[in-house]
Formats: C-alpha cells, structure tokens, sequence
C-alpha cells in the first residue's frame, strides 16, 4: 500500500507535465485562430456537456461489465431506443399539459427500454451464459445491429425533434454570461448525470440486490456460494445499463436530431468514456466521459474540426497502450479487492 | 482402426477438389455460356458474376481473421480499414502518385507498378498492425477488440478527411479515388469480369492454402496450444504475445492484399465499405463461416453475400418501403444465434454434429470403446 | 506425405483455374440478349408491380394497336444511409411515375407500337459499394434500357465508370459537374448525364448574394459528406472572383452534439457563415450558431431546399435564412408565360397528393431524370436489339432534347453539354414565417 501512494505521487507529477505540455500546445495552436479566454471556455464548456452525455452512456458500459464480464456493445442500441421511443410517446395525441406530457414520455420510454435491455439479457445472454467472453461480446455486436436494423424499420430514416426540457418548444432557452452562451438544456444533462450517478452510487453500496451484484462483480463463484445467482444478477445489470443508457439518449434529444442511428457514435463515444475510465469503475466512466467530451471539444476547436470524432479514438489507443487500467485503475496485481465501486 | 476413414489428412485435398471444381465450373459457365446460359441464369439472376468476385476477395480477408479469432483468440472490431488500407494504397500509388510523389509516368502507366504497389499496402498494413498490437496483446483480456475497434474509425476517419489535410487531393473525402487502372499481367488485361473471377479465385485459393499451411506449421501448433490453455503454453515456453502478434500482422496482410484486389476491381475507392460497420460485417462472417476453420471462410462469405443478394431483391415483395439497408436486421439475427447455438460457427458446427451423429451410429455397430475419429480442429 | 500430397494438389488448383481463366481469352460480351430473354425475366423489383404490365390502358384504344416489348428503366437512388432525405422524395417521385406510367399503359413509339415501361427501384443505401453492385445487377441481369441513379456526387461517380464500361445511358441526380464532365481533361462523358443543379450554380448565386450585401469575409462550414465537400470546392471557386475571401473553412459531423466550429468562427472575424449541408445536419449546425451568433447573416445551399430543414431547426430560428432553391419551391410566384410553369404546377399537386408532403427540389431531380429517360425511350423504333436501344437512347438523350422543360430548368443538351442547366435554373429564397418565399434580387 505504501508503495502505491509513493508511486501515485510520482504519477501525478507526471500528469501534470503532460497536462502542461498539452495547454501549451493547445494556446499555441489556438493562438494561430486568435482564440481567446472566452473561446477556450466556451469550448471546454460544450465539451463537458458532450462529455456527461458519454458518462452516462459509459456508466451503462461499466454496469454490465462489473457483472457479467461482458462489453456490451448494445448499449449504443439503447440509447437510440431511448430517445427515439421518447419522441414516439410525446408525439401521440393526449389531453395532457405539455410539461406532464413529457415527463410521462420519458418515463414509458425509459420503462420501455429497460424491459428491451432485460428481454436482451434473457434471450440472448443468458442461452449462451457459459461461452466464452468473445463470444458473448460478439453476440452483443449482434443485438446492436438488429435493434438498429429494427429501429430504421420501424422509424424510418427521417430525423425527428423534441423540444427542450426547459421551454418545452423547440428552442431552448440559453443563457448568456461574459459572452459564453450556455444552453438550458446542459444543466438538465449534468443535473441528471450526477443524479444518475448517486442513485447508482446509491443502489451499490445501500441496497441489498446492489450489494449482491458487487459480490458477482468481485467474485462470481464466491457469490454463488453464498446464494447470489449470477444469472438474476446479470438480468438486474442489463436492465439498469439499459435505463442509463435511455436517460442518455433522452437529455441528448432535445439537442440533436434523434434518428435511428443516433446510438452508434454516441455507444462509440461512451465505449471510449468507459475504457479511459477503467471500465469497472462508476466514477471513473464519469471522469472518463468529461474528459473526454472536454478534450475532444478542445483538441478539435484548436485544429480542424472536422476531425473531430478522430480525437477520441486516438484517447482510446493511448489509453490502452499507456494505461490500460483506466485512470482511476490500478495494476491488476492490486486489483480491487474493495469492491468495485 | 482401417474401419474408421481418417479424414484429417486428406480432408483438405477434397476440400481442393471440390473447391476447385466448383469454381473452374461456374467460370466456364460464364465465359462459354453453354445453351445461351450465362452465370447468372444458373441463380434465376440473384447470383452475379459480381457477387462471386466479391465472395473471392472478401474470402481472402476472412481467411486473416479467421486465423486471429479462431486460433489467437482475439476479434479485430477494425478489419474492414485494415482492408481499406490496401485498398487506398493501390489508389493513391497508381492514381495520384504522379501529382503527390512525383512518380514518373513510364513507371505508373506499367502493366508491373499495380503489383509493386499491392507489395507496399500489404507491408505498410503487416507493419502498422505489428506497431500496434505488439503492446496491446501483452495484456491479457480483448484490449485487441478495443484498440482496433479505435483504430478502425481513426483509419475510416482519415479517409474521409483526406488524411487531415486541406486542399491537395489525397483520398478525395467521400467522393474518393475514381479511375484505378484494371490489372494486367504484361498486355494481358485481368478484365471483363470473367478474368477477374478467376484471377480472385485463385489469390482467394492461395489464401487458403496459406491460411492451412499457417495452421499446419509450427506458429500453428503454438496457436492451437494458445487457444487450448494459455497458461499451459506459456508454461511450455510459447510466447504466447509474439505469436498472437505475428498472426495479427498476417491477418493484416491478407485484408491489404485482399484490399487492393477489390480497389482495381471495383474502379472506384470511396471510404463508406470500410467503416465499423464495414468490419461488423466481417465478424459477422467469420461467424458464420466458423472461427477456426480456413475452408468455412469461402462459406461464410457466400452464405451473407448470398442472403444480401436476395433480400436485396425480393425483400420489397414482402415488406412495402422495405430497403437495403434494412437487411441488417437478418445479419443480427443470424449472428446472435449462430452464436449461442453453434459459437463455432456454422460450417463447423454442422460438420462437428454430423461427425457426431455418425460416429454415434458407428458406435452401435462397433464396440462403444472405439476413438472418436475425424473431428476437426 | 501427406504434406507433399497437399502441395502438389494446391499448385494442380492455381494451374487448373489459370489454363481455365487463359483458354477464354475472348470471352463472349457479357450480354447477347435474345428476343426470349427480355420476355421472360424474372418477376421485376417493383414496389407496387402490376399482375400484368400489357393489361389494356384505360383509354379507348384501338384494338389493332401493337405492344411492344417492356421497356426497363433502372432507379436507385439513396433510399436509406446518410443521402436519404434527398433520396426519399426521389425514390416517392419514382413510385408516382410508376403508377402515372402504368395508368397511361407506357409510351407509344414512333412508330405507333405502344411498349409498358417499368421502373426497377433499388436502393444504393448511399454506399458506393452497394451502388456499383446494384447498377451491374441492372445492366446486366435485368437488362434495362437506362439507368437513372445516384443521389449523391460520390454514388454517381462511383456508378460511372461501370456504365462508360458497359455502354448504357446514366442519368445522374446528384450535383457535381465532374459526373459528365472530366474535370481534368474537360471531356464530356460519353454515357453520363445528369439533371441537378451544379454547386457551382449555386455558389454562383450566394456570391451573387454576398457581394450585394457587402461582405467580403466568409466562413465556410460543409458537412462531412460528398455534398459538403463539393460545396466548399465549388464556393472557392466561384467566390474568388466576386472578392469574397473564405476565412475559416471546416466541416463538422451529422451527428455531431457540439459544434466547437462556431468558436472559430467568432475569432475568424467573418461577416457571414456559407453552410453546405443537407438536413438533419443543416439545421443542427444552424442553432449552434444562432445561439451563439445570433445576428450573423447565414446562408445555406441548394441542398437545404426541402421543408425539413425548416422544420427540424424551427421556424424561429430559421427565420430568414436565405439559399439558391429551383423554382419548385416557389412554384405559384412563377408569371405564367415561363416555360416551366405547366409542369412544375402539375408536378407540385402530383406529388402533394401522392405523398401528402410539401415538395423539395430533390423528387424534381428525380422527375427529370426520370422523365428524361422515359421521353428518350419512348424515341426508340420497335425490333432493335438491346445494345442499339442504349446507343440510340443515348444519341436522342444528346440530339432530341431541345427546349425541355423539367423541374429543375429548361434542358437544352448537346454532345457538348450533358446537362444544360446553368445559374438561370436557380432562384433565391428566403424563410419566413416557416416556409420558403421568393426573394428577388430587387429585395436584396
């Protein structure tokens, strides 16, 4: 233990000369654009909000693989579903003030896609529980591409809107403060990423069936022993991943143009929130989301922006080449016996 | 024991021979077209000769993954821009290396410089994933499904961007690179499409036969032994990450060749058949064809080309306002049930439970002691 | 042994199919279509197919009149991927002409035999890949007269060195000039025609635009998609002369959730923003900048012409933003002496009342390329085999079409000019209120 905290020390230094050498090269490159204060915040402002929108998604990603193993890679699927049920309910006829309307949407859509994420589970996870980790993640490939495949059928290639949380209309309102423009909506999307993530905080440390799921976490064969069936637990996780990953695509709605294939960059992104995270920590996706969403958003204002989507994958490969353990992980030697939340 | 035909050893010759067969057959039908009956008609004109091209090229790039997800163990969620990769490699060289690198034309207009520039995208591409996976694959667990899942989108990613520079044409953004020149082996040309079946095939055969002989080798037994027990081959002195490694780069190779035989194929090289998706659909295939057999990958291919074809054109019969690109939906399907039911792949599996069957009905002749004989690996 | 064995057959393998590739040196042409051949196909593609495409047409007709053979036209535009809300108004004005085809019993040629036509609608799924494979299916399994594909620039150039190989008639949808022109060479293409507009065109009117409001500074933001590229390529072109310099270019991302664009677009110090998009993306990147810029004039392209751009930003935000649109947007401000008033009036109700939708410029592409072919097959004498019908589609295609009026503008094409249509097909709008108005250049 002592070791680890000498070596953290030096750890950070470390990150705080890479940290450095970035900043310079960032000013540097954005001095050639005359950015200013304002712009640098601005864009590390709209990356954070980008960024709590992977966190939530990459939560999902965390949740199945803590249990099952499993990188999950519907989770994007779930997303789309999300939003694009939302969008459904709100678009039927009923005698409902708006706000009602909407709050009631959102909820059957995030029913409804928990109850997709738990029939995912049974009817293709759980037949195959005892293959190999590859397999299983190539069945969840799978499943990502028939959902996509059934979402265009179902709601075509059209793009849809939703109005925003705030003004229930289709513009949102936005503040302006010392020239920066923030949007009502980015402080629906952070509010609920940090209620999501102290519910889920929450159902892992205080409650029974979280606990339990914890136990499968760190020691399926230890849970079993004890009476935990792995197989419930795996159903619970896709279930919660399903309903994280709904939430996400509802707050991103109202801010882009839900269609059906929404999910497949935005599971991409949050695949890479997780993995900088470690994947098998909740706080650490979260960490890994808003650095990355800010990083991503800066890198691109500074360079072409058209290059945008290219910044986080070039994070995913050094993540995995420098610390494959994510940020908050340690060395697999040390792994964590304290559970993993 | 004569009484039980082993099958192992000669397996492979049959599998030749049919093969083999099938192929010189189906090429002579087109090229003679005996009673006025074209390929084509064969199918009632859901099976082209296009189609069969395509089965050739994409076979050889299945038959590298097929190596790496059978008998390393690993998935390569980026194979579709490893294949890209030879595919803008032949494009750039033969179409725009005069105006970017100055190659004179004497040297671009010949029949050998097409060649010469395959040899370059296949090495540029072994080399690129050489770089990448030598650190990924010391860790244990599928770090590989993730780096070349981010590799695969950077890759997609710089073709459609022109490889992040304004102005000059490189890779043309999504328009891509029209005009590669067809083949020629001195003055003669590998076209119309007949030739180039033949021509596909027979690098798709090669392919094969070097997909089996990597099996058969001493890599292979060590990749057998990998994939068997990793501890076990390790504690018997394998490397186990150089090998996996090694036969990253090689399935990296065979999608660069396979890459630019589909860039003078198809004439035209555009960034959209190399996305992630692009590379599900690979996977999709292997599964298919089976994860650790070379002779399922042909199959693999054929059978998910096959299905496209014909939900490409009978598909809007039975669903109004159905389009192609609601013919995912049936690959996910598929995939999720070949792999609970059978997460060898389908090839494999059905020949697995035939053996099975048969030998079981061998055993109630025989004496119940008698050696299960004839499963392949 | 067994090894040698395995050898010897896998090189017997790769001579076998080499003396088999070699012994055809000449193969036959890949089609030598017999009279029996075209009759009996298998069951045509067709969304809405007939039971029997020689049924009697409505019309009293005379009895003694001949049917000829089944004309084909082959149709695939972006029915899904990213082209497809420019694909699908196309794809719906190929399934209204279907059934207008089917009512009227075809064309009658010139020498009074009266052939069905049938249009072959597949799906290119905006991937050039599927496109190539798609169009060798039409030309050769289903053996049409014409194909009319592509919706966009990379589809159609993708779709053209297939059909140069193949000799058969092409008319492109989609907006770059380098479809029927080699840029390089400026050779015009043989086989390749098309009928939207160029981006040059439009590039033409927003330079117009620019200069008369005074701005010489300007940002460009294309999507990242063969349209947003050509847009960017064909606004330096044509904004060098007019002195308006682009300050700041870049693309952004369909999908994208944030646009970090819009700061350098601040710092840029431009006096309007060129957009070239298509919706969804158009009208993303429209809010991202009005709410952080909301007095900068921006102007979009001519791929913003349809009502989902409107829709999908909101009309708020959208009020007055100009583009270059064709004249299908404006349809009833016409004066009635134009020379396309008639068909654009008909082809507004038409399609209104097929598809209960507003229309947009893309299902007018879609027409003309359609109707294009249709008028050059109803050209064709009766008993030529197919190769002479596709030349001779091809010849009345550059001689036949004098004065023709479409949707996009009055074709006028000539081996020199397979297109024809230049910076007058275009007019300019404006949003207001929601919905596209005329805005003349005496309003400016």
């Amino acid at each position: 233990m002592k070791r680890s905290t000498y070596q953290n020390k030096y750890q950070i230094l470390r990150y705080i000369l890479i940290f450095l050498i970035l900043a310079i090269l960032v000013v540097v490159l954005g001095s050639r654009k005359n950015f200013g204060p304002l712009q640098y915040a601005q864009l590390s402002l709209d990356g954070l909000r980008g960024g709590a929108i992977y966190a939530l998604i990459a939560m999902g990603f965390v949740i199945v693989f803590n249990v099952t193993g499993i990188i999950n890679f519907a989770q994007g699927a779930f997303v789309t579903l999300g939003a694009m049920f939302t969008v459904t309910f709100y678009n039927l006829n009923a005698p409902l003030p708006k706000s009602l309307h909407l709050l009631l949407s959102v909820i059957a859509a995030i029913l409804v896609t928990t109850c997709i994420g738990v029939l995912v589970e049974r009817l293709t996870i759980y037949p195959a529980r005892k293959s190999s980790p590859l397999t299983l993640i190539i069945i969840t490939v799978g499943v990502f591409i028939t959902i996509q495949g059934l979402s265009l059928l179902v709601w075509g290639a059209d793009a849809y809107v939703f109005p925003a949380f705030t003004t229930l209309e289709m513009s949102d309102r936005v503040f302006r403060w010392l020239g920066m423009v923030i949007k009502a909506q980015s402080f629906w999307i952070w509010g609920i990423m940090v209620l999501v993530l102290v519910c889920i905080a929450y159902f892992f440390n205080f409650t029974l069936l979280g606990r339990a799921m914890r136990a499968c976490a760190v020691n399926r064969l230890g849970a079993r022993l004890v009476g935990i069936s792995p197989g419930r637990m795996s159903l619970v996780s896709f279930g919660i991943a399903a309903a994280v990953g709904a939430i996400g695509g509802i707050v991103v709605a109202p801010i882009i143009r839900p269609s059906y294939d929404m999910g497949l960059s935005l599971g991409l992104k949050g695949f890479v929130a997780a993995i900088m995270g470690g994947l098998v920590s909740t706080p650490g996706a979260v960490l890994g989301g808003l650095l990355l969403g800010f990083l991503e958003n800066v890198a691109a204002g500074v360079t072409k922006a058209g290059l945008k989507d290219i910044f986080a994958f070039i994070l995913l490969i050094l993540t995995l080449l420098f610390r494959p353990q994510g940020l908050l992980g340690v060395r697999k030697t040390t792994v964590e016996t304290d559970g993993a939340h | 024991m004569n009484a039980i035909p082993r099958f192992n050893s000669n397996r492979n010759a049959i599998g030749w021979f049919a093969m083999t067969a099938v192929i010189a057959l189906l090429g002579w039908v087109e090229t003679v077209q005996p009673m006025g009956v074209d390929f084509a008609d064969l199918t009632n004109g859901i099976v082209t000769m296009d189609t069969m091209v395509r089965v050739a090229i994409l076979t050889i790039v299945l038959v590298g993954l097929n190596l790496l997800m059978g008998y390393a163990g690993q998935v390569s969620l980026g194979h579709a821009a490893l294949y890209g990769l030879g595919a803008y490699a032949s494009s750039i060289l033969c179409v725009r290396s005069g105006d970017l690198l100055g190659v004179p034309a004497w040297v671009l207009g010949s029949w050998w410089w097409p060649w010469l520039v395959m040899l370059i995208g296949m090495a540029f591409a072994g080399a690129l994933a050489y770089l990448v996976g030598r650190p990924i694959l010391r860790l244990q667990g599928h770090y590989l499904a993730m780096a070349t899942l981010g590799l695969g989108i950077m890759i997609y990613i710089l073709f459609r961007e022109n490889l992040g520079f304004q102005g000059q044409h490189i890779t043309g953004t999504f328009d891509g690179i029209p005009g590669v020149p067809r083949l020629r082996i001195g003055n003669f040309e590998i076209w119309p499409i007949s030739r180039y079946y033949f021509f596909a095939w027979i690098a798709a055969l090669g392919a094969i036969a070097f997909g089996l002989n990597v099996i058969s080798s001493r890599t292979g037994r060590a990749l057998r032994a990998i994939h068997d027990s990793e501890v076990a081959a390790q504690a018997m002195g394998v490397d186990v990450a150089s090998y996996k490694v090694r036969i990253f780069a090689v399935s990296a190779i065979l999608a660069s060749a396979a890459g630019s035989i589909y860039a003078h194929f198809q004439t035209t090289v555009s960034p959209a058949p190399f996305s992630f998706v692009g590379s599900l659909e690979l996977v999709v295939m292997a599964a298919v064809g089976g994860l650790s057999s070379i002779w399922g990958a042909p199959f693999g291919v054929a059978v998910i080309l096959i299905i496209k074809e014909i939900l490409r054109s009978r598909l809007r019969v039975v669903f109004s306002g159905a389009s192609g690109e609601h013919e995912v939906i049936f690959y996910g399907i598929l995939l999720v049930l070949i792999m609970i039911f059978m997460p060898e792949g389908v090839t494999v599996g059905a020949v697995r439970r035939w053996r099975l069957w048969q030998s079981r009905k061998r055993e109630q002749v025989l004496s119940p002691a008698q050696p299960q004989a004839g499963v392949p690996r | 042994m067994s090894r040698k064995i395995h050898h010897l057959v896998v090189l017997l393998t790769i001579a076998a199919l080499i003396v088999a590739a070699c012994g055809q040196a000449t193969p036959v042409a890949t089609e030598a279509p017999s009279p029996t051949d075209t009759q009996a196909p298998p069951p045509p593609v067709e969304t809405q197919a007939p039971p029997t495409p020689t049924e009697a047409p409505p019309e009293p007709t005379p009895t003694e009149e001949m049917i000829g053979e089944t004309y084909k036209i082959g149709f695939a535009p972006a029915i899904t991927g990213p082209g497809a809300s420019l694909g699908a108004p196309e794809h719906e004005t190929g399934q209204m002409l279907s059934e207008q085809l089917n009512a009227q019993g075809g064309v009658v040629g010139p020498d009074g035999v009266r052939h069905p036509v049938e249009i072959l609608i597949f799906d290119t799924e905006t991937n050039p890949d599927v496109a190539v494979s798609v169009v060798r299916r039409m030309i050769e399994e289903e053996n049409v007269q014409v194909v009319v594909a592509g919706t966009t620039t990379g589809i159609s150039m993708a779709i053209v060195p297939i059909i140069t190989e193949a000799q058969i008639p092409y008319i492109s949808m989609a907006s770059s000039g380098a479809i029927v022109k080699d840029p390089d060479t400026g050779v015009v293409r043989e086989w390749a025609f098309k009928t939207a507009q160029d981006n040059f065109a439009s590039a033409q009117w927003q330079a117009l635009y620019l200069t008369a409001q005074g701005y010489t500074q300007v940002c460009h933001l294309s999507e990242n998609s063969g349209y947003g590229a050509d847009t960017l390529a064909q606004a330096k072109r044509a904004f060098e002369p007019a002195g308006i310099q682009i300050v700041y270019e870049d693309s952004f991302e369909r999908t994208g959730t944030e646009f970090p664009q819009v700061a350098s677009v601040q710092t840029s110090g431009c006096q309007a923003v060129v957009v070239g998009a298509i919706p969804p993306a158009s009208s993303n990147v429209s809010i991202a900048l009005r709410d952080a810029l909301p007095d900068l004039p921006i102007v979009h392209g001519h791929g913003t012409c349809n009502q989902d751009h409107i829709d999908l930003m909101g009309a708020a935000v959208a009020e007055g933003m100009v583009s270059p649109c064709g004249k299908v947007m404006v349809s009833d401000t016409l004066p009635d002496d134009d020379p396309q008033k008639d068909v654009l009036v008909k082809y507004v109700d038409d399609y209104t009342a097929f598809t209960g939708k507003p229309v947009n410029t893309f299902g007018g592409h879609g027409w003309d390329a359609l109707m294009l072919a249709v008028t050059a097959v109803a050209s064709l004498p009766d008993g030529l085999d197919l190769a002479a019908q596709r030349a001779a589609i091809r010849d009345f295609l550059e001689t036949g079409v004098k004065d023709w009026p479409g949707i996009s503008g009055v074709y006028n094409l000539s081996p020199e000019d397979h297109f024809s249509l230049g910076f007058d097909s275009l007019t300019f709008v404006k949003v207001e209120n929601g919905a596209w108005v005329f805005f003349p250049e005496d309003q400016w």
